[in-house]
């Protein structure tokens, strides 16, 4: 648990961080967010004290954070920055063991850590172990990075803008991985950025920060639907709330049963059905195609979704594929339900029941 | 370079390869050859002050070695040109037709001294002249184009620079060279050599070691206090613009009056000349390279692997040496080269104010107006710039971070 009271930094007399006030219970995944020049990047620093705050208190588990040892406070604290950091002159297993080192673990409990550390992030430990940081792709050295991050196991993560220079592709696949890893080792995890669509999909909390100030904490759904004031409503941008709404949302939450049928014909006039093969997998659709509502097609790999699905995702998908429903399949993709447009614009009326 | 390689290696699938295939090692060819024709191979004098009689090649040598000397120019012809050997084959060529070159000289020059000397005065001198510097020369950067063209790893370039320095050696240690006018000087200077060789090491060493000492730090200082470091590289460069001699002649009052004033120092052997003044001296202008270079190096790691060091709880301590000193290494390494390289050719002019080393010979024979008595001092010297070179450049190539190399 993370506490700030009345954080303040101060340089030459003027207040880049100005009294800031929350609280990150344990397992949250927060997210500090602003406009350029807002503080988030101090306040995040002045967690690990790389930045030493002018006024206030920071509690760590109840540990005032100025009243430990500097280096020891940052072994507790996981690390993980823009540029990544690697060693340049260290190859990657020596990178993650880092902070293990410096805790003077003993190499075979290292060793067991840095091959856990790197299945977490799918690199392979007989591929990567070896190299250098310089022979790695943007993403790979990002996974390295939050992977030494993580190698102490820390009571709580920070990280400044991780993604931020990587490609937007990387950039997606990292942040779904980064979703995975923090449900599950269930870390508390205070994320720097300045991209609200990547606060949205990862935040289980969200500060918005301006001049210093913090102008809201919540949870992401209630900063899209009660915004405290026009610059919060400003910043999060009017023009497709609906769409970002719907990115926190999740497939399961408008998930409904699916009609199956036997026969390649359609039962009824405008109604559909799938076809499942053998295995339970959807094969076919029967009907609900925009373009030819009677069409039996094939079942593209492409339409498929699962509950863990963002409803923005699935109904991109739809209007991309021109389909009406999307089959929705579990992890050994049997035919579970379908997610269709209907069900899109039902949920809408009701957003209570969608508060996540 | 490496637009050559491509080209020949293109040129061997089309099996079409331009008649040139190594255009430098054609022009140093008709370099040599040129020396062949209008240059003095040797000069034969009847005393060692007197300018002699030149010699040319074809006069100096025996029909065996003309015809050896020929065989091996024509070896570098074959491999200079793009057909019939591909380019790696006859950079190996050439390569293996340096060392043998060169012996070939060596030979053929002392050979012909003791011919010449056999029905002479004794007073009479055999000298190396003109043609035989460019031969050498030539032979030597026919071995430097093949090996960097070759891209050899360290060892097979460590083996061959070690067999090149033995066949020297070897034709050094024997009765070849003996006649030669220079042996001579040697001969009649051995013991006093000897002991200016390790005037020469005690003077580079003794500027190196303290230079290293207060550099270092100093450069570590001028990265952790950058409000320091105009000034202290405005000292430092002031330092570097004064002219050697100049530093050698001022130190000579302050040292001179400290020495009368404390007296153990000067019995500790410091005073106005020898080596006291002139150690001074060349740590002066050891220092800003060494301390730029360590800030250069220090300065060089980047901002991201200082931040997440810190972040992870790194002490300073452990950040200078696990991080800052294994990047800024190589660095800091290619200061100490240019200092070392530097300090060899500066100790020469330390002769000046009596410290020795092989700056002695030098001015005794300029004094003397005995060339071969210089070279004795020069040769040596330069000798030593090249080892001291050759060994520090693998330190830096070693010390590069596996990861950068």
């Amino acid at each position: 648990m993370i506490e700030l009271k009345g954080l303040t930094k101060r340089y030459a007399g003027k207040s880049v961080v100005d009294d800031i006030s929350l609280t990150l219970e344990d397992g949250e995944f927060g997210v500090l967010i602003g406009p350029s020049g807002c503080g988030k990047s101090t306040t995040l620093k002045m967690i690990n004290r790389l930045i030493p705050a002018s006024g206030g208190q920071i509690l760590l588990n109840g540990d005032d954070v100025a009243d430990l040892p500097v280096e020891q406070l940052r072994r507790r604290i996981g690390y993980a920055i823009q540029s990544t950091g690697l060693f340049p002159h260290w190859d990657v297993a020596r990178n993650i063991a880092t902070v293990p080192q410096l805790l003077k673990w003993p190499k075979s409990r290292i060793d067991d850590r840095v091959d856990e550390l790197m299945a977490l992030f799918h690199l392979d430990p007989a591929e990567f172990r070896g190299k250098y940081p310089h022979q790695l792709s943007g993403g790979q050295a990002q996974r390295v990075g939050v992977a030494r991050a993580l190698a102490a196991d820390p009571e709580v993560l920070l990280m400044d803008e991780p993604f931020g220079a990587v490609d937007p592709l990387t950039r997606e696949v990292l942040q779904a991985e980064m979703k995975r890893v923090h449900q599950q080792t269930g870390k508390t995890i205070v994320f720097v950025t300045h991209d609200m669509d990547e606060a949205l999909s990862l935040a289980t909390r969200i500060a918005l920060l301006n001049q210093g100030r913090l102008v809201q904490y919540d949870r992401p759904i209630e900063l899209m639907v009660e915004p405290a004031d026009d610059f919060v409503r400003e910043f999060i941008g009017q023009a497709d709330l609906g769409l970002k709404l719907l990115s926190r949302r999740w497939v399961h939450q408008y998930q409904r049963e699916a009609r199956l049928q036997q026969t390649e014909t359609l039962d009824s006039l405008h109604a559909h059905g799938w076809l499942i093969d053998d295995q339970g997998r959807p094969s076919a659709l029967a009907g609900a195609r925009l373009d030819d509502a009677d069409a039996i097609t094939r079942v593209k790999p492409e339409w498929i979704a699962t509950p863990e699905m963002s409803m923005k995702e699935a109904l991109s998908r739809m209007v991309w594929y021109r389909v009406m429903v999307l089959p929705v399949v579990d992890d050994a993709g049997k035919l579970i339900g379908e997610v269709g447009m209907q069900g899109v614009m039902g949920m809408q009326d009701e957003p209570e029941g969608a508060l996540s | 370079m490496s637009k050559v390689d491509t080209r020949s290696d293109r040129a061997l699938r089309t099996s079409s390869r331009p008649i040139v295939g190594n255009r430098v090692l054609l022009t140093l060819l008709i370099i040599a050859l040129a020396s062949v024709a209008f240059l003095p191979f040797a000069t034969l004098s009847p005393n060692r002050l007197v300018s002699g009689q030149a010699v040319m090649l074809w006069q100096a040598c025996r029909p065996w070695q003309w015809i050896a000397l020929a065989a091996l120019g024509a070896l570098l012809l074959v491999s200079a040109a793009g057909r019939p050997l591909a380019a790696r084959p006859a950079c190996r060529v050439a390569l293996l037709t340096s060392l043998p070159l060169i012996a070939l000289l060596l030979i053929s020059l002392g050979d012909y001294a003791h011919r010449a000397l056999s029905d002479a005065s004794p007073a009479a001198r055999v000298s190396q002249s003109a043609s035989f510097w460019v031969l050498l020369f030539v032979g030597a950067l026919v071995a430097v184009d093949a090996l960097q063209r070759l891209r050899l790893g360290l060892v097979p370039r460590l083996g061959f620079a070690l067999v090149a320095v033995v066949l020297v050696a070897v034709c050094l240690a024997s009765d070849l060279l003996s006649g030669l006018s220079i042996m001579r000087e040697f001969a009649n200077q051995r013991a006093n050599f000897l002991d200016q060789l390790v005037r020469h090491l005690v003077l580079v060493a003794g500027a190196l070691i303290p230079a290293l000492l207060v550099g270092l730090p100093l450069g570590l200082l001028a990265r952790r206090r950058e409000a320091w470091r105009s000034g202290l590289f405005s000292v430092l460069n002031v330092f570097q613009t004064l002219p050697s001699i100049a530093v050698f002649g001022l130190l000579i009052a302050p040292l001179a009056a400290l020495a009368r004033a404390v007296p153990w120092l000067a019995e500790l052997g410091i005073g106005g000349i020898g080596l006291a003044p002139a150690i001074i001296a060349l740590v002066i202008y050891s220092l800003l390279p060494i301390v730029r270079n360590t800030y250069a190096g220090l300065a060089g790691v980047p901002a991201g692997t200082l931040e997440a060091a810190r972040g992870m709880g790194m002490t300073p301590t452990q950040i200078l040496w696990r991080v800052e000193v294994p990047l800024a290494l190589p660095v800091i390494l290619s200061g100490l080269r240019i200092v070392t390289v530097q300090a060899i050719g500066l100790a020469v002019v330390a002769a000046l104010i009596g410290a020795g080393g092989f700056g002695a010979f030098i001015f005794q024979g300029l004094g003397q107006y005995a060339i071969d008595l210089v070279l004795l001092g020069a040769i040596p010297t330069i000798v030593m710039a090249v080892i001291a070179d050759f060994i520090l450049q693998i330190l830096v190539s070693l010390s590069r971070p596996a990861g950068t190399r």
